[in-house]
């Protein structure tokens, strides 16, 4: 008995020992971390929801049903089988003393049979179907750590079947064999992924951390960006600690299904390996480190400039890692401090910074769109109207997207709705040079544009456009710009609803594109459907809602070349699968996105606004 | 109080929008003096013109030799080289810069924002005064007077030297660039095809231009993206454009603002590019181009 106490008690310690080590390592690389620039502590009750909803509940990996019930049966079963590591422990060392807990053996059993099923789907997953998700996936770890959990169940089922001490010491040998590796292994998710959770955004998906470089700003705080490892967030830390390579961003990603160079995936794991490449040697030269940009790692940096900012990664990770962090911070350091983006785009950052708009139109022309409309401009000192309704620069100057605004205005006007544009006084939120990179110049058109607002006056906001619409509504509020913003469609949905608007149905099928920055980062999915539903017959295309699928112009794109399948096709080429003859959106990008589409596929599909079906149907 | 011009100048001939800038200075302050690198320009109506050899292009050494001569105010032309010369030289004496200054007196200032679209009415507060004048918003006067020579050598730090000129590269390839082209034709969706562009080639060979094209034509791969006219492409500004089969999305129209005269050809009367052409053809390129070719050649015979 002494013998195997000891035994046991050295094979505990070397196995602690090795899981310590690294842990210790993981432990110092955090704390050298910088801190990130949202507050991830508050909200301690939507955590404690996220935990029980996405971790024990697994729904993000459930999104997927056969490989969802396939992990969460070897999840359920780790938890489950968690008091058996002890119970065999105590078989080894004391039989005698073992608790005889009928009930939990057999629970026990047929959990480990549930993760046998697991690992066995798994397999058949990863040998058979054989996914794209899984390019660029370490296969071969993946495989070993699979059959390790078959093992431990196994084992653990002798156990149970035969009492032998053998299956005890295998099972508690294999667990302890397990521990060690683990840390060293992508399948360290098990002990970061539950963190990785509770520090996710609960709110305001669609808002990216703001960069502190204000001279008030704390010298620990000072950031642009992702330069070299020491510019690391914890949390962007801990995203790497717990991807599993498991692909279901890189599924849901509009690049890389349309040939680009970019995976989410591998951004991220891209972070990860920079991260255990050179955090140690920061870790050792400290203040004196001077190592090369995390951009700088493999094919990062052509990556980062592929993507759009959809969100569809970050939806579809199922340990919340926030791959837009990521990847905006690394654009943020190539831009502010490298000065190395893709030339393309250098128009629309320098219209942005000098005119107030991405096109460099002439401000002065802002209202332009609203000619022959009774709307009111609003000047400093006139009275508060109920809304402002924000038109956005796409809508103001875009041939195509000012459809959307004129119709919204007539709705409007002729719902009786109080409401004015501040016409010139309206600039560009920012949003495109933010998420190109630049933060400089997003910070000083919020500051300028709050300071417009609150000397209006105006509390409520009515927006076109879903990337002003998240600004305002989700970015503001950092610069002190505190309003009740709501998206024209939710405004429109609602004056239908009170019978304001009364719009006679017809007969066109319409199928409704969800733009990303509504349907996803901002939970807007339902009132454009309602409105759909007010004017003709709905068609739903496959990927929808918080699943839809981008038209290939956010996070700057709608100013950039696409270098190799085009998004916007990709779109329309589904919508046109539906058969419907009208496709609505919701947003002025994805409108001359997707008409560009149509145009380039030569399909026969109408693209035009929901406001714009709406007014079509309405007596204005 | 003094105030001190940088005069920018190619081989002592003074920079057009530099006079503009000493016309301002003379109009603000009874007392001005000039600043001028590399070489001695012909500037007239100053006191004094402070000169140092800092030749080539470093901006930063020229704005701390600007600061060695301590001004109170310190006026350039709102060029980009001027911009970046005072703000540099705003930074190292801790003076207030304001850019493209209509109008000051004293320490109020009207200054173009937004591309000119708007008119910002500023206060200068601070010992020392920068600002850069918007290109023509001051009608040059000449002034008479020699100004006494004053040469200097300022003390540089290494680190104000890290930007100068290396190696100078000629950037035309031979060709005329469709961003200096006098006329572009460019083609659309419209022109329907690769082989389509042989009639664009044509007429823009027989007025002395060269052919762009839009971006669905570069997105479909008809022609290289070097052609492509428009936000994301080149930036033309020709005495006259022809867009022919091209709806004008405002994409394409960031990138042909700068045309003086715009002859739209296209099928659709209801083409946004309608709205901003001088001149219209309603029809299809594919007719109304040769024709124009042949006509040209009509003419010309």
């Amino acid at each position: 008995m002494i013998a195997s106490a000891l035994a046991l008690a050295a094979a505990v310690a070397v196995a602690g020992a090795l899981f310590a080590r690294r842990v210790l390592l993981l432990g110092r690389l955090v704390r050298m971390a910088r801190p990130p620039g949202i507050d991830r502590t508050d909200d301690v009750p939507d955590r404690v929801r996220a935990e029980a909803v996405v971790v024990l509940g697994q729904r993000k990996l459930l999104q997927r049903l056969v490989p969802g019930l396939m992990h969460a049966f070897i999840f359920w079963a780790f938890i489950v089988l968690f008091p058996a590591i002890f119970i065999a422990m105590i078989e080894i060392v004391a039989p005698d003393s073992a608790p005889q807990w009928g009930w939990y053996d057999a629970l026990s059993d047929a959990f480990c049979v549930l993760a046998l099923i697991g690992v066995a789907t798994a397999f058949y997953i990863r040998k058979v179907l054989r996914p794209r998700r899984f390019a660029g996936s370490h296969l071969g770890e993946a495989d070993l750590i699979l059959a390790w959990i078959a093992a431990i169940v196994t084992t653990l089922l002798l156990l149970h079947a035969t009492d032998a001490r053998v299956f005890a010491w295998a099972h508690v040998l294999l667990i302890l064999g397990f521990l060690a590796y683990l840390p060293h292994s992508k399948h360290l998710h098990i002990a970061t992924a539950a963190i990785n959770v509770y520090f996710g955004r609960t709110r305001a998906r669609g808002r990216l951390e703001p960069l502190r470089f204000d001279e008030d700003a704390p010298e620990e705080d000072l950031r642009f960006g992702i330069g070299s490892v020491k510019d690391l967030t914890w949390k962007q830390m801990m995203d790497a600690f717990s991807c599993t390579e498991c692909g279901r961003c890189q599924d849901a990603c509009p690049a890389y299904a349309t040939g680009k160079v970019l995976s989410p995936k591998l951004v991220v794991m891209g972070v990860r390996d920079h991260l255990f490449a050179e955090g140690p040697k920061a870790l050792a030269a400290g203040e004196e480190y001077d190592g090369p940009a995390v951009a700088s790692h493999g094919q990062l940096e052509e990556m980062v400039w592929d993507c759009v900012t959809c969100g569809a990664c970050v939806q579809a990770c199922p340990v919340n890692i926030e791959q837009i962090d990521h990847i905006v911070d690394l654009r943020r350091h190539l831009v502010m401090v490298e000065s190395r983006f893709p030339a393309e785009a250098e128009p629309m950052l320098r219209d942005v910074e000098r005119q107030g708009n991405p096109w460099g139109k002439p401000q002065a022309e802002r209202a332009g769109w609203a000619e022959g409309l009774d709307v009111r401009v609003l000047e400093p000192g006139d009275p508060v109207p109920e809304y402002l309704y924000w038109v956005g620069c796409a809508a103001s100057y875009d041939e195509r997207a000012r459809e959307g605004a004129r119709s919204t205005a007539k709705l409007l006007l002729a719902a009786g709705v109080d409401f004015a544009i501040l016409g010139p006084l309206e600039a560009c939120t920012g949003d495109p040079a933010r998420r190109m990179g630049n933060e400089f110049v997003f910070q000083a058109y919020a500051e300028q544009n709050v300071e417009t607002l609150n000397e209006t006056g105006v509390t409520k906001i009515v927006a076109s456009c879903p990337h002003c619409f998240n600004t305002l509504a989700n970015e503001y509020p950092d610069f002190g710009g505190r309003y009740e913003v709501v998206h024209h469609t939710e405004l429109l949905a609602e004056l239908v609803r009170d019978g304001r608007l009364s719009p006679a149905k017809g007969e066109q099928e319409i199928t409704y594109h969800d733009s990303c920055y509504l349907a996803r980062h901002n939970d807007v999915r339902a009132e454009p459907r309602e409105l759909a539903a007010a004017v003709g017959t709905p068609v739903e295309m496959d990927r929808r809602e918080e699943r839809t699928f981008c038209c290939g112009a956010g996070g700057a794109h709608m100013w950039m070349e696409e270098n190799a399948g085009a998004i916007n096709e990709e779109r329309v080429r589904e919508a046109a699968a539906t058969g419907a003859g009208t496709l609505a959106v919701a947003c002025p990008f994805c409108t001359v996105m997707l008409d560009d589409g149509v145009r380039s596929r030569g399909d026969d599909l109408r693209v035009v606004d929901l406001a714009t079906l709406l007014a079509e149907a309405t007596d204005t | 109080m003094t105030a001190l011009v940088f005069v920018e100048h190619v081989g002592g001939v003074v920079d057009e929008l530099s006079l503009q800038a000493l016309t301002f200075a003379r109009g603000y302050d009874d007392d001005v003096e000039a600043v001028a690198f590399g070489g001695t320009p012909a500037v007239t109506g100053v006191g004094t013109l402070h000169v140092a050899e800092i030749d080539g292009y470093a901006p930063q050494a020229w704005a701390r030799a600007i600061a060695s001569l301590a001004p109170t105010t310190v006026v350039a032309a709102g060029t980009d080289r001027g911009n970046e010369v005072l703000a540099h030289a705003a930074a190292m004496t801790g003076g207030v810069f304001a850019a493209n200054v209509v109008r000051a007196d004293g320490d109020a200032v009207t200054r173009q924002r937004w591309g000119g679209s708007l008119l910002e009415e500023a206060r200068l507060h601070g010992d020392v005064k920068l600002m850069t004048v918007a290109p023509h918003a001051v009608a040059i006067e000449e002034a008479a007077g020699e100004p006494a020579v004053q040469p200097f050598a300022p003390e540089l730090e290494e680190a104000d030297l890290v930007a100068r000129v290396v190696e100078r590269v000629d950037t035309s390839t031979g060709g005329l660039s469709l961003a200096e082209a006098p006329v572009v034709v460019s083609g659309g969706r419209g022109v329907g095809s690769a082989e389509g562009f042989a009639s664009l080639e044509e007429l823009a060979g027989m007025l002395g231009g060269v052919v762009g094209c839009s971006r669905a034509v570069t997105m479909a791969g008809w022609r290289p993206h070097t052609d492509q006219v428009g936000q994301t492409g080149t930036k033309i500004s020709p005495d006259l454009y022809i867009p022919c089969g091209i709806s004008g999305a405002t994409q394409h129209m960031a990138g042909c603002k700068g045309a003086k005269k715009l002859l739209a050809i296209n099928s659709d009367p209801e083409a946004p590019i309608m709205a901003t052409a001088d001149y219209a053809v309603i029809g299809d390129v594919l007719e109304i181009v040769p024709a124009i070719t042949a006509e040209l050649r009509r003419v010309r015979a």
